[in-house]
């Protein structure tokens, strides 16, 4: 079954890290994930300057690896990740931001709201975490 | 349409849960996750409410969530206890997924 996921909360919220271990297990089902949607403060999860204490789990870092390694549609609302400071080159760039380095982490992309209607529209089933 | 509504949020803090219960269609679902896990504690009024509820409404809870919360012991008979790969066979199962984000 084709699924996309949306995630509203940021890295340190429980509900962040349940939609990563129900994305793990929709894997491992046998499902497909056609795009993962980060809006709102979900933003934060595609951070490359979220540092961690080495005792607590490091969420972005494992949303990182587990795009990288599904070769997953990460998507990341751009007009919410320019207001929390997130940019990758091209916003550096066409905001003239000369003091700010990207931040997007690799493997994700910065786009729209109509990637998440287009996703919902395509896939069977969407499901989406957020709050706690 | 058979909706699977996931709640996570306390009851005793806010509204979702109170809202979810009066929605309930007779053949959705309902799997508590995080600290709505609370609403399982003995002697509460949603515990009541949620034994209370027709027999054709399935109701759920994340294991990882009740274990951190000591509730294992003391779920109710109708309250299934379920892990990531029972919680992605129910969102294949439920035509629709209703987040109380």
């Amino acid at each position: 079954m084709k699924f996309a996921i949306a995630l509203f909360s940021p890295p340190h919220s429980p509900s962040s890290r349940r939609a990563l271990r129900f994305s793990e297990a929709l894997l491992s089902g046998g499902h497909d994930i056609i795009r993962i949607f980060f809006y709102q403060d979900g933003v934060y999860n595609a951070s490359a300057n979220i540092v961690m204490s080495q005792d607590e789990c490091d969420l972005t870092n494992e949303w990182r690896e587990f795009i990288k390694q599904h070769r997953l549609d990460g998507v990341v609302c751009i007009a919410a990740a320019l207001r929390r400071g997130i940019l990758d080159e091209q916003e550096v760039q066409r905001h003239n931001r000369p003091t700010s380095t990207p931040n997007l982490s690799e493997g994700w992309s910065l786009s729209g709201l109509g990637q998440f209607h287009e996703a919902a529209q395509q896939a069977d089933r969407l499901i989406c975490f957020g709050g706690h | 349409m058979a909706t699977l509504h996931l709640v996570s949020h306390s009851p005793f803090t806010d509204s979702r849960l109170a809202s979810c219960l009066r929605l309930l269609d007779s053949d959705d679902a309902l799997l508590l996750m995080g600290d709505a896990v609370y609403a399982l504690c003995n002697g509460t009024s949603f515990r009541e409410e949620l034994e209370s509820l027709a027999a054709s409404i399935s109701v759920f809870a994340l294991t990882e969530d009740l274990q951190a919360r000591d509730l294992t012991q003391t779920l109710p008979i109708r309250v299934k206890s379920i892990g990531y790969p029972e919680f992605v066979k129910l969102s294949c199962h439920y035509l629709r997924i209703n987040s109380w984000l």
